[in-house]
């Protein structure tokens, strides 16, 4: 905390100073979290560190450094594993992100699990890596594509998904959180809605939950999750889906290759075990040593505080934002969203908004979002927004604000 | 950042010339005795921009657009009309080529039609060329 913020200024829950560019940047007001986030000194300490003392290709060699760097490999995936709840750390397989982890289980799980008859559930609310897969499936495979829409303010519509799962339903995909909107979907009552209507698998995109709500895979008793390390202060290129065991040892490699394999013959071959069969080639341990720095980064600040966190510039965000003319935000009201703000401004395309605040040092997200589904059913064909973190403050709401009425008056400028 | 726009910058983009065409746009209209027509969308952001032409003997004897955009697009689209219009097709063509040139290298001695010349604020925002040249990308298909 920084003691020379008055206390009625809302302050960042992590200092700045513990994130290398922003401290080198102090006049920037990074509100493009949702996109990626921004790094703090012991993630990347972890990232050098790995390199310099541990540094071998794990599950190798008869020698003391490979059998470190499987070491701290292991240590990594545990100290994940407990991160987001799952107390069975081999069905935690790490990814390149999100996006690998839904095209493994679409192609994986969907190709030996979905045929002609079938019905894939989607929502309109999904990111394109949430969606693409399984359409994709659904044109290979035969089934039914049947895509779940929102309601007035953009949150999963839980009664048409009631209406939609039926016993020919075989997955539903669904957004744990909306990039988009921020639009939180009660995945409590998703479960509830499709085990009593179906055995359908149920697939939660996280990438937008596990940076900024505590999340416990195994309480909320669903298939497959999937997050991104890049979004929780991790390393790019980091990322892991959470399946349950059962389903994990039916399903087929996704890719083959070196580690997966456990004997290889000439005709045919068998499979390592879980976590391995997933993971061909030579390991990310690098990566994944730098995402478990991140998550016990993120324990310590307590992911309740997080969120309590986004939830206060949110709500602050909104009301500064309600004393300008002709802004309407997107999504849910404040306690349904994650510290997401999408709005748009009358007769300001969102494009022109992101270049002029820019000048202002404020970063934010101007576009579809990958969401083109969701921005057809808002009738725009982009939308700007604004994201928090632990690392945001009170003065990126108000550089914010500052730079939307200078927008706005540039705009409005006599004609 | 260092990369920042500067204020100068910002303001020769959006300067009063290229505002008044977005506020409102020369020749937003469909052409019922269009020759041809094409549009071009923008992935990255969504938008697009369709390009109506009507070709007399070689002459463009009237080229209008629809469509949605940022105000770099919607301006150079509206500037577009007010400069091909009553032209030739491959003077037309050779200002699509130069509009290019101009954004690509950012240099102030390619010619252009002083209507056009608004588009040359445009030329340091890198991340704004493709706004730009929308109109431009779909007139080209709907010559081709």
């Amino acid at each position: 905390m920084d003691s020379h913020t008055p206390s009625s200024m809302l302050s960042p829950l992590a200092p700045r100073a513990d994130f290398p560019l922003l401290a080198a940047n102090p006049g920037l007001h990074y509100l493009d979290s949702a996109a990626t986030s921004q790094k703090p000194t012991a993630v990347l300490d972890a990232l050098r560190g790995f390199y310099e003392t541990a540094n071998a290709n794990p599950h190798r060699g008869a020698y003391a450094l490979s059998a470190k760097a499987t070491d701290v490999y292991h240590e990594a995936r545990a100290t994940i594993a407990r991160f987001v709840g799952v107390s069975d750390s081999d069905c935690l397989i790490f990814t390149r992100g999100t996006t690998e982890a839904m095209n493994l289980v679409a192609s994986s799980w969907g190709r030996a699990n979905v045929h002609a008859g079938d019905e894939v559930v989607i929502t309109a609310l999904e990111h394109h890596a949430n969606f693409v897969p399984w359409q994709q499936l659904a044109l290979a495979s035969g089934a039914t594509l049947r895509v779940v829409e929102v309601t007035a303010n953009q949150s999963v519509d839980l009664d048409q998904l009631r209406s939609v799962v039926n016993h020919r339903t075989k997955v539903v995909a669904v957004t744990h959180v909306s990039n988009a909107v921020g639009a939180i979907t009660p995945i409590e009552e998703v479960v509830r809605i499709v085990r009593s209507r179906s055995s359908a698998v149920i697939v939660v995109d996280g990438a937008q939950a596990v940076p900024h709500l505590p999340v416990n895979f195994d309480a909320l008793d669903v298939d497959f999750y999937a997050f991104s390390g890049h979004k929780l202060l991790g390393p790019m290129g980091s990322g892991c889906l959470l399946g349950r065991r059962a389903l994990l040892e039916a399903m087929p490699p996704y890719q083959y290759g070196g580690d997966m394999i456990e004997w290889v013959r000439d005709t045919d071959s068998t499979w390592n075990v879980l976590p391995h069969k997933f993971e061909a080639g030579t390991p990310n341990a690098a990566d994944a040593v730098g995402l478990a720095a991140a998550v016990t980064y993120l324990t310590r600040l307590g992911m309740v505080n997080v969120r309590r966190h986004e939830l206060e510039l949110l709500a602050l965000a909104e009301s500064k934002l309600a004393a300008l003319p002709g802004i309407t935000v997107y999504g849910p009201p404040v306690a349904q969203r994650s510290g997401v703000l999408s709005f748009s401004m009358t007769d300001v395309h969102p494009h022109d908004l992101a270049t002029i605040l820019d000048q202002h040092g404020v970063c934010i997200r101007a576009g579809h979002h990958c969401a083109q589904p969701l921005m057809r059913r808002l009738g725009v064909s982009a939308t700007a927004r604004a994201s928090f973190y632990v690392y945001s403050d009170e003065s990126d709401v108000d550089a914010l604000v500052g730079a939307l009425q200078a927008a706005q008056s540039l705009f409005s400028a006599a004609s | 950042m260092s990369g920042k726009a500067s204020p100068a910058s910002i303001a020769a983009m959006y300067q009063e010339a290229l505002l008044a065409h977005h506020r409102a746009p020369h020749n937003r209209r469909e052409m019922s005795d269009a020759t041809s027509s094409a549009v071009f969308k923008n992935p990255v952001c969504g938008d697009e921009i369709r390009v109506f032409v009507r070709v007399d003997g070689g002459q463009l004897v009237d080229v209008s657009f629809t469509g949605r955009g940022c105000s770099v697009a919607t301006a150079s689209a509206s500037m577009m009309t007010d400069a091909l219009c009553g032209g030739s097709v491959s003077d037309a063509l050779a200002t699509a080529d130069a509009i290019d040139r101009m954004l690509a290298t950012g240099d102030a001695d390619v010619a252009l039609p002083a209507t056009l010349s608004p588009l040359r604020g445009v030329t340091p925002f890198a991340g704004r060329h493709g706004c730009a040249r929308m109109a431009w990308q779909a007139l080209r298909e709907a010559l081709a």
